[in-house]
């Protein structure tokens, strides 16, 4: 019963988008028109209502960052290394919401060989770098080895269009941003500014050390610095391994045959 | 005559006729004397003064007889208004080596408090116009001050750590020494108030004293003003002002073992000594202020204008700075999140 009502609340939304997409196709009509597919499920992990809720939710989330977030989920890359045959892809389906060869960003996974490659180009390539990138890959991982696909794909919409918000170089993952810590920091600042103000109100100490001191006829007689003995300690550095990638496979960006360049991050599920 | 704070001259109010007290001839060391402002005489035997609570004084002016505390040295008869100085406690043995006079008038020390009490950031609104001092009153507190020497031998083991790299390891080089230190300090005119009345931590607070303006003593500088004999002798507040120099001689070893990572005291003795003391009168002004039923007191240093005591605290300020600020951090912090891509919330 309840199922049903949420499939009518659902289904109701379509014609809404629907029009709304009409209406921004009016807006930009470069931006509409050359908008291909969002959802590429090859590997048909995805129902039907699932692949027309994310490409919605692609659509939506991608107009605000000017970005098409693509989706592709693939049986086998015809023997191709999946970042060749994201590259491939950017090169022969040139995507992109401002126009062919666009701003795109793009998850593609591969069941065969189990990776899973993330990219952005163009503005995407600025806004996601490898950092961000892997760091949207190590958060949706756990889904996709989990076979929760759906969660995987909608986690990665969500992250890619946070990300994107923020000025590249700076951490977005950073506690500065969390509304809990800048509350603490606020309430902790004020309690402390207050409880000066408090202490301070009767009145407080202005004399110092030098106050009193006749400087003049104060003076170290006599010091003595021995060395007693030495202890030496050592710890080994811990370097990282692999430069961008993290996981089992040094990713990050490279260049198309067609000479566009991209950010990615890449990494087995 | 009453003792005027702008002139530092002792000025008659009705004649306008001025004396400079540095030329008035007095001798307190020897024999009491007799002088311009010592208007009383005590009535019972000089021997009584101590024993009783209270002791009478026959006022010169006006014939009324006074009743004093015992450490009064200083007041005004309650009939006439007269200064009264009363010389066998400010003479021979309790005799004041050095005075500071006031230097603020009534006048201006009621337009200090109010400016005070006006900049007060969490005191309530009504306290704010100071309109309600009950009384305000001009009193030379007995002070002692010491010269003192401290003789410091602290031994310590102290480490400097250095660390560097070198291949893929990384190496932490402690090394240990035996650091000894004799040092030789000393303090000059340490103050420490010698009157019972008066809160050992507000008078600390009305430091310091500029002591360019120590006068030698003379019984009219108390004219007009209350004045209080030493309650305390010189040794009995040793304690006290050791306790005083105590953080600043540990401030002043810290600074001799500057350079080392870290720094561990075996054994550390600090011999202080009195090398001279002074009894002295400072000036404070006595505000005592009604507010909400309570009587707030407040003193203020009669020669700097500095207000020490506790104000009332509103709890409406408190809660309304406590409030701006956090809100104000928080709306920073959103500003740069927002000027970063974070978004607002």
């Amino acid at each position: 019963m309840i199922r049903t009502n949420v499939r009518l609340v659902r289904g109701c939304r379509y014609p809404v988008l629907f029009i709304l997409a009409l209406l921004l196709g009016f807006g930009f009509p470069a931006a509409g028109a050359a908008a291909g597919p969002l959802v590429y499920d090859h590997a048909d992990l995805l129902t039907a209502e699932q692949e027309a809720e994310l490409a919605a939710k692609a659509a939506e989330l991608g107009a605000e960052r000017q970005t098409d977030f693509i989706i592709i989920t693939l049986n086998e890359t015809g023997g191709k290394d999946i970042v060749d045959y994201v590259a491939d892809f950017y090169d022969e389906t040139a995507p992109g919401y401002d126009g062919p060869h666009g701003n795109a960003a793009i998850l593609a996974i591969d069941l065969e060989q189990r990776d899973v490659f993330l990219a952005g180009f163009k503005h995407a390539e600025v806004r996601l770098s490898d950092a961000r990138l892997d760091n949207i890959r190590t958060k949706i991982t756990p889904y996709l080895s989990a076979g929760r696909f759906y969660d995987a794909f909608d986690q990665y919409l969500e992250l890619a269009h946070k990300y994107m918000g923020f000025r590249p170089g700076v951490n977005p993952d950073s506690i500065f941003f969390k509304t809990g810590f800048q509350l603490a920091v606020s309430v902790g600042l004020a309690a402390v500014v207050v409880g000066m103000m408090a202490y301070r109100s009767g009145g407080r100490v202005t004399i110092n050390a030098r106050t009193y001191l006749d400087a003049g006829r104060s003076r170290v007689v006599s010091k003595s610095d021995v060395f007693i003995n030495k202890t030496v300690t050592r710890t080994k550095i811990e370097r990282n391994q692999s430069g961008g990638g993290g996981g089992s496979f040094g990713g990050g960006g490279g260049v198309t045959r067609g000479g566009h360049s991209f950010s990615g991050s890449r990494g087995k599920f | 005559m009453v003792f005027d704070a702008d002139t530092g001259k002792l000025t008659c109010p009705s004649c306008r006729n001025r004396l400079d007290i540095e030329s008035i001839p007095e001798n307190l060391r020897g024999k009491p004397s007799g002088t311009e402002a010592d208007r009383g005489r005590p009535s019972g035997p000089a021997g009584a003064a101590d024993a009783g609570d209270t002791v009478t004084y026959h006022c010169n002016n006006c014939g009324a007889d006074l009743l004093t505390t015992p450490e009064t040295a200083a007041t005004r008869c309650s009939f006439c208004g007269a200064g009264v100085v009363i010389a066998e406690r400010l003479s021979g043995e309790v005799a004041p080596h050095l005075v500071i006079p006031f230097k603020i008038s009534k006048e201006e020390a009621i337009k200090a408090f109010k400016r005070w009490c006006r900049n007060g950031l969490l005191t309530p609104r009504g306290f704010m116009t100071a309109d309600r001092i009950q009384s305000i009153t001009g009193i030379y507190v007995p002070y002692w001050l010491y010269d003192l020497n401290s003789h410091i031998k602290v031994s310590a083991v102290c480490t400097k750590v250095r660390t560097y790299t070198s291949g893929d390891y990384m190496y932490t080089e402690t090394s240990y020494f035996d650091a000894y230190r004799e040092i030789n300090l000393n303090y000059v005119k340490v103050p420490a108030d010698a009157s019972r009345k008066m809160d050992d931590e507000l008078m600390d607070k009305l430091e310091p004293f500029h002591y360019g303006d120590l006068k030698v003593f003379k019984t009219p500088y108390l004219a007009g003003f209350l004045a209080e004999k030493y309650q305390y002798t010189d040794n009995e507040l040793m304690p006290r002002v050791k306790d005083k120099i105590g953080r600043f001689v540990e401030e002043y070893i810290r600074s001799t073992y500057s350079g080392y990572s870290s720094v561990r005291y075996k054994s550390k003795q600090i011999d202080t000594s009195k090398v001279q003391s002074y009894y002295v009168l400072f000036p404070v002004w006595l505000v005592v202020y009604d507010y909400d039923n309570f009587k707030h007191t407040f003193a203020m240093n009669g020669q700097t204008g500095k207000v020490v005591g506790k104000p009332p605290i509103s709890y409406g300020k408190v809660a309304a700075w406590f409030g701006g600020i956090a809100a104000g951090t928080m709306l920073v912090f959103k500003t740069v999140s927002l000027a970063l891509g974070g978004g607002f919330l």
